[in-house]
């Protein structure tokens, strides 16, 4: 049997390409109208009506005293509580024989940032921060040691609502 | 007791029966109810200062301290109810406005009654300004092992109290009065009786506190396992606490058959040794002059070798803090020679006992085993036996730390397996060495000074290959096939009880946590 070929003669209209890039064009152009939603990271970090949540739970803050001592005492609840299982502590005494952490680390990595240390420090010494740039040129730095978690200088999370305290 | 009457009463809706006298808070531990009390421990004389025993008795128009009233037929006692409960709030209220709250560095914090009552019953919420200034006192150091934090007292006066009629020396007191009262101590004495180290433990708050244990680890990371204390032959049984395979802190272990509730602070001292890093973690077989390290199954053909090959004179040099079954074992690794078996012991001149509880002393002999050692033929004339060496075939020394005796001594004597847990410069005369585990990491018993065989529990691991001296003499004894070899410590004892007429019918199931006397009739050893 010999093999016919149809031939179908579409309507110019839908044939023409000029039509589509016409009118995607008018969308293009509608937008440098409308106002601008996107925000120029890493020059610009938050904008009026965009920013991080103070609620936000990042890398770690150990806050200090007015002699800018660690404010842990080494209770031990920290280690306790983390689910990850991520903060090393070694209790100790410093020069006046207070209890103070001889070794504190958090290792950043296996934190799940649940923020339950800021929770339960009875001495609101630990804190997850309100921070999220963390990159690093090696895994080892991840592991914060007492120093650099004193050194952080980025707000720290309001796991609550101040003015309701109770709430969840 | 059994032929005192007794009375029946209700706590908490549970019927029981008590001899008569009985008091109620003791009663109402047989109905499983804990009443919540600070002042009244059962090793002291009751003193009913805390008030927070508080019970509701029907028929009685007021609260009553359950600590100091006794069990009467017919009494109905009521523990929760609301008037109780609301009395007990009140004294907790009380204690904590004065009360430091410094939880998170006071080192009871996770083992203290009065966190855990408060948590129990307590208010929530101070009705205190936060304000208001508590009353405050600096720490004070009491001498020997202890230290004092008068705010954090609750002036339940059971220090007092031990001081004064338990260990009969009365240098604590209640000095002031009303809210400014505080424990004080006589001006020229210190804490350094050498059982003062319990008042500690009798210390329901964090308010007296161990020098050693300071900072050194929270309630709640710390591992309990039932042993025996090693400081002497008494035996007290204490409980080793360890972290993270560490033994750090030693305290006793109520049994009152043998140390009630209390322990020495000599023995509560005697834990570091337990945590050595110098162990012996191979087997070490000599090869010409040096020791190299093999495994087992080599180590124990070498020794297995070595015992088969020779006859003739043989010694045991055993140490007395070795456990019963390893010097059982021990001696019937060598059973077809002309046996001598010695160990030696420090005797020091003086006791130190416990005036309040009969038959409680820091004993002369600093080892915890000597009975064990003797009821199972061992002698302490460990001089001539050292002196013998020379003529011995093969010389099998247990533990013994090896103080005075030289590697030429050793060299002297045929061939020597040594088992130990560290490795003196004398010992490296030895032909085989054996690691074993110290007494914190093997199951085994002790038989104190009255002949009780009590067992204590493996705390933590033991460093490389070192295992315990009954798996070790009981693969060697397979080896030799002479016994053995056995899967745990109760089959090494069992074995021992079917051969050795002494400790007939002992079993490690029977023995339990609080031991068995040896039944009577037969001879005691102790003593040269
Ligand atoms: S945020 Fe959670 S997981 Fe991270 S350190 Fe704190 S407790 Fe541990
Ligand atoms: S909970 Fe707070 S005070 Fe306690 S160890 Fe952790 S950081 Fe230190
Ligand atoms: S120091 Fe401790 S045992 Fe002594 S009275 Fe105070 S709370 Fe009680
Ligand atoms: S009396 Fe002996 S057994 Fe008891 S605690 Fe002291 S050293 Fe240990
Ligand atoms: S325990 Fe009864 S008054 Fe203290």
């Amino acid at each position: 049997m010999a093999i016919t070929v149809k031939t179908v003669r579409r309507p110019e209209g839908e044939v023409s390409y000029l039509r589509a890039t016409l009118k995607g064009m008018v969308v293009t152009l509608s937008h440098v109208f409308r106002p601008k939603v996107t925000m120029e990271y890493p020059e610009q970090k938050s904008t009026d009506d965009w920013t991080l949540s103070p609620r936000w739970r990042g890398t770690h803050r150990m806050l200090t005293d007015e002699q800018g001592r660690a404010k842990c005492v080494a209770c031990g609840l920290c280690p306790q509580i983390c689910p990850a299982n991520c903060i090393k502590l070694v209790p100790g005494e410093d020069e006046e024989g207070h209890r103070y952490p001889l070794i504190y680390e958090i290792d950043e990595f296996r934190c799940i940032f649940c923020g339950y240390c800021q929770e339960v420090c009875p001495e609101e010494a630990i804190h997850v921060g309100v921070h999220y740039e963390n990159a690093e040129y090696e895994r080892s730095r991840f592991v914060y040691d007492l120093e650099r978690l004193c050194a952080q200088t980025h707000p720290v999370s309001t796991l609550w609502d101040p003015s309701d305290p109770q709430g969840e | 007791m059994a032929d005192q009457p007794l009375v029946r009463l209700t706590i908490e809706g549970v019927p029981v029966s008590v001899p008569q006298g009985t008091l109620v808070i003791e009663a109402a531990k047989q109905a499983g109810v804990m009443i919540p009390h600070y002042c009244y421990h059962s090793g002291l004389p009751v003193a009913g200062v805390c008030r927070m025993c508080l019970v509701e008795i029907e028929t009685t128009p007021k609260l009553q301290i359950a600590c100091a009233t006794q069990a009467a037929e017919g009494m109905v006692v009521n523990v929760l109810s609301a008037q109780a409960r609301e009395a007990r709030q009140g004294v907790l209220e009380f204690l904590l406005i004065n009360h430091p709250l410094d939880c998170p560095i006071c080192d009871q914090a996770g083992e203290c009654e009065l966190q855990d009552y408060v948590f129990q019953e307590g208010r929530s919420r101070t009705r205190y300004t936060p304000t208001y200034a508590k009353r405050f006192n600096p720490v004070e150091d009491f001498g020997g092992d202890v230290l004092y934090v008068p705010n954090r007292c609750i002036l339940c006066t059971r220090c007092v109290r031990f001081m004064e009629h338990v260990a009969e020396e009365p240098i604590l007191n209640v000095s002031e009065r009303g809210d400014r009262a505080y424990i004080g101590i006589h001006p020229d004495r210190h804490l350094d009786h050498p059982w003062a180290g319990n008042v500690v433990d009798l210390c329901p708050v964090g308010s007296l506190l161990s020098k050693d244990f300071l900072h050194k680890a929270r309630a709640w990371e710390l591992d309990k396992t039932p042993g025996v204390c090693t400081g002497c032959s008494q035996g007290c049984n204490v409980n080793l606490d360890t972290r993270t395979d560490v033994v750090v802190r030693v305290r006793p272990r109520a049994n009152l058959d043998v140390n009630q509730y209390f322990m020495c602070d000599h023995g509560r001292m005697q834990y570091r040794w337990m945590n050595r890093g110098d162990r012996i973690e191979a087997p070490l077989v000599a090869h010409g002059h040096e020791l190299a390290a093999v495994s087992w199954d080599h180590a124990f053909a070498r020794a297995a070798e070595i015992v088969r090959g020779t006859a003739g004179r043989a010694a045991v040099l055993a140490s007395p803090r070795a456990s019963t079954e390893a010097l059982f074992l021990a001696k019937r690794v060598l059973g077809r020679f002309d046996l001598t078996a010695a160990f030696r012991v420090q005797r020091v001149s003086e006791e130190a006992p416990l005036i309040g509880v009969p038959n409680l002393a820091l004993r002369s002999e600093r080892a915890p085993n000597v009975t064990g050692a003797t009821l199972l033929g061992y002698t302490e004339q460990f001089e001539v036996a050292v002196k013998a060496l020379s003529g011995s075939a093969v010389v099998l020394v247990l533990d013994d730390p090896l103080e005075g005796v030289s590697a030429d001594l050793l060299r002297a004597a045929g061939q020597v397996i040594y088992l130990g847990t560290v490795l003196p410069d004398a010992a490296r005369a030895a032909h085989v060495v054996l690691p074993i585990a110290n007494v914190a990491e093997e199951d085994g018993t002790f038989v104190n000074r009255d002949q009780r065989v009590q067992r204590y529990f493996q705390a933590k691991v033991g460093p490389g290959m070192a295992r315990p001296a009954w798996w070790v003499l009981g693969e060697l004894l397979a080896e030799l096939k002479l016994g053995g070899p056995f899967g745990s410590a109760a089959e090494a004892f069992a074995w021992m009880a079917a051969e050795e007429p002494r400790f007939g019918g002992l079993s490690y199931q029977l023995l339990g946590t609080r031991g068995m006397v040896l039944p009577a009739g037969r001879p005691a050893g102790v003593g040269a």
